[in-house]
C-alpha cells in the first residue's frame, strides 16, 4: 500500500481530533453556567462519595493485563501466518502448532499457580 | 525537498537523544522506563528507514522482532519495579542501594 | 505533501518525546508517549511499512501503554512531586554527555548533506514489501528458527510475569 492510501486515515484523524477541539471549545462558549458547590460535586445527582480516586488498585489487574499483553502479541504473529496460510502449507501448519504448544506450556503454568483465579 | 534517509536518521538521532536524557537524568524509575522504549522506538524507526531505502525487509522482520522483545521487557520490567514498590514504598531509584556497600 | 506531513509529524513527535521526559506526573508522560507511539506510526506507513505501523499501534500506543498506565495507577503515589528531589551531580553530567552525543551524531549525519548515506529513493516495490504478506512470507520461510524463540521468550516474560507478580497464597 502506498502512503497515499493512508489519506482517508489522515482525515479521520483530522476529523476526530477537530470535531474534539471545537466541541470543547464550543461548550466553554456556548453553554450557560452555573457555579455552586452541589454542581461541583463530582456526582451532582448521584451518591456521595467516600475517599478520593488515588486508591491504590490490586496487583492482580496487573497480572491480566500482563498476560493480555503476552497472548496479544502471540495473535499478532498469527496474522502474517493466516494472510499467507495457502502458501505455506503444512511447513507453516507446523511451526505455527509448535509456536502455539510453547505458549500454551504457558498457559498451563499461570492456570496451575492459579493467576487466572480472581481471590 | 525530497524527504531522504539523512532526514530519518536525524531525526532518530534526536529522539534517541531525548531518550537518553530521559534516562540518565530523571529518577522516577516508570519513566526512566518510559525513556527505554522511547530509545527502542527510534532504533526501530532507523532499521525500517534503512530497510525502505535499501529494498531489504529483513530490517522490518527485525523491527517485528523486536516489539515482541520489547513488549516482554516491559512486562517483566514493570513486575519488577511492583516487587521493587512493595518493598520500597517508593519508585526513586535514588533509594536502591542497598548493594552500595 | 510528503514533505509537509513529515515536518509536521516530526515536530509533533520531537515535542511529545521532550515531553515525555520532562513531566512530573507519569501519567502526563504515559500520554505523551502514546502520542509519540502514533508519531512513529505515521513514519512507518509514511515508509511503507503498513503492517509494522499498525502493530506499532496495537502492541505500543495499546497494550504496553495499558500496561504502563496499570501500573502507575496501581503504585499511585499521592503527591509525584516530591519524588523528584535535586539533581545530582552525576545527573547533570549525564544530561551534558547525552546531549553532547548526540550533537556528535548530527554533526556526523550533517557535515555534508547525505554524506556516507545512501541518497535514492526507492520505486513501488519498497511500498510492498511492508505489507502483512510479504512480511509473512519471509518470517515464515527464512525466519521460522527466530519465530518459534520468540515464543520461547513469550513464554519466560508469561512465567516471569506470574512469579514477579503473583502473590503468595497464605
Amino acid at each position: 500500500m502506498m502512503p497515499q492510501d493512508f489519506v482517508p486515515v489522515l482525515l479521520t484523524f483530522a476529523v476526530v481530533g477537530g470535531f474534539a477541539g471545537i466541541a470543547l471549545v464550543a461548550t466553554h462558549f456556548l453553554g450557560p453556567k452555573a457555579y455552586s458547590p452541589i454542581k461541583q460535586d463530582t456526582y451532582e445527582c448521584g451518591v456521595d462519595y467516600i475517599g478520593d480516586s488515588r486508591s491504590r488498585f490490586s496487583v492482580k489487574f496487573y497480572l491480566v493485563a500482563v498476560l493480555f499483553v503476552m497472548f496479544d502479541l502471540e495473535v499478532v504473529f498469527m496474522y502474517p501466518w493466516a494472510v499467507n496460510f495457502r502458501t505455506l502449507g503444512t511447513f507453516g501448519l507446523a511451526t505455527m502448532g509448535i509456536f502455539l504448544v510453547i505458549l500454551t506450556v504457558g498457559l498451563l503454568y499461570e492456570w496451575k499457580k492459579g493467576a487466572l483465579e480472581w481471590d | 525537498m525530497v524527504i531522504g534517509l539523512n532526514h530519518y536518521l536525524i531525526l532518530a538521532a534526536l529522539l534517541f537523544t531525548i531518550g537518553v536524557v530521559g534516562v540518565l537524568t530523571r529518577r522516577n524509575v516508570l519513566i526512566i522506563m518510559m525513556s527505554v522504549e522511547l530509545m527502542l522506538n527510534s532504533a526501530n524507526l532507523t532499521l525500517i528507514a534503512f530497510s525502505h531505502y535499501l529494498l531489504n525487509a529483513v530490517g522490518q522482520v527485525f523491527v517485528f522482532f523486536s516489539m515482541t522483545v520489547a513488549a516482554a521487557e516491559v512486562g517483566i520490567g514493570l513486575a519488577i519495579i511492583v516487587t521493587i514498590f512493595r518493598n520500597t514504598e517508593s519508585l526513586d531509584i535514588a533509594k536502591l542501594n542497598l548493594l552500595k556497600n | 505533501m510528503q514533505t509537509i506531513i513529515f515536518a509536521l509529524l516530526a515536530l509533533v513527535s520531537l515535542f511529545s518525546a521532550i515531553m515525555v521526559v520532562t513531566r512530573k506526573n507519569p501519567v502526563f508522560s504515559i500520554l505523551y508517549l502514546v502520542l509519540t507511539f502514533f508519531c512513529f506510526a505515521g513514519f512507518y506507513v509514511m515508509l511503507g511499512a503498513t503492517f509494522l505501523a499498525a502493530i506499532q499501534i496495537l502492541v505500543y500506543a495499546g497494550a504496553i501503554m495499558v500496561l504502563f498506565l496499570f501500573v502507575v495507577m496501581m503504585l499511585n503515589l499521592r503527591e509525584p512531586e516530591e519524588l523528584e528531589g535535586k539533581n545530582t551531580l552525576w545527573q547533570t553530567m549525564g544530561a551534558v554527555v547525552a546531549i553532547g552525543f548526540g550533537l556528535l551524531v548530527l554533526a556526523f549525519l550533517g557535515r555534508s548533506p547525505g554524506a556516507g548515506v545512501p541518497n535514492f529513493q526507492p520505486g513501488e516495490e519498497a511500498y510492498v514489501m511492508g505489507g502483512a504478506k510479504a512480511l509473512g512470507k519471509l518470517l515464515f520461510t527464512e525466519f521460522v528458527f527466530p519465530f518459534e524463540i520468540a515464543g520461547v521468550l513469550l513464554l519466560a516474560a508469561v512465567i516471569g510475569a506470574v512469579a514477579l507478580a503473583k502473590r503468595k497464597r497464605v
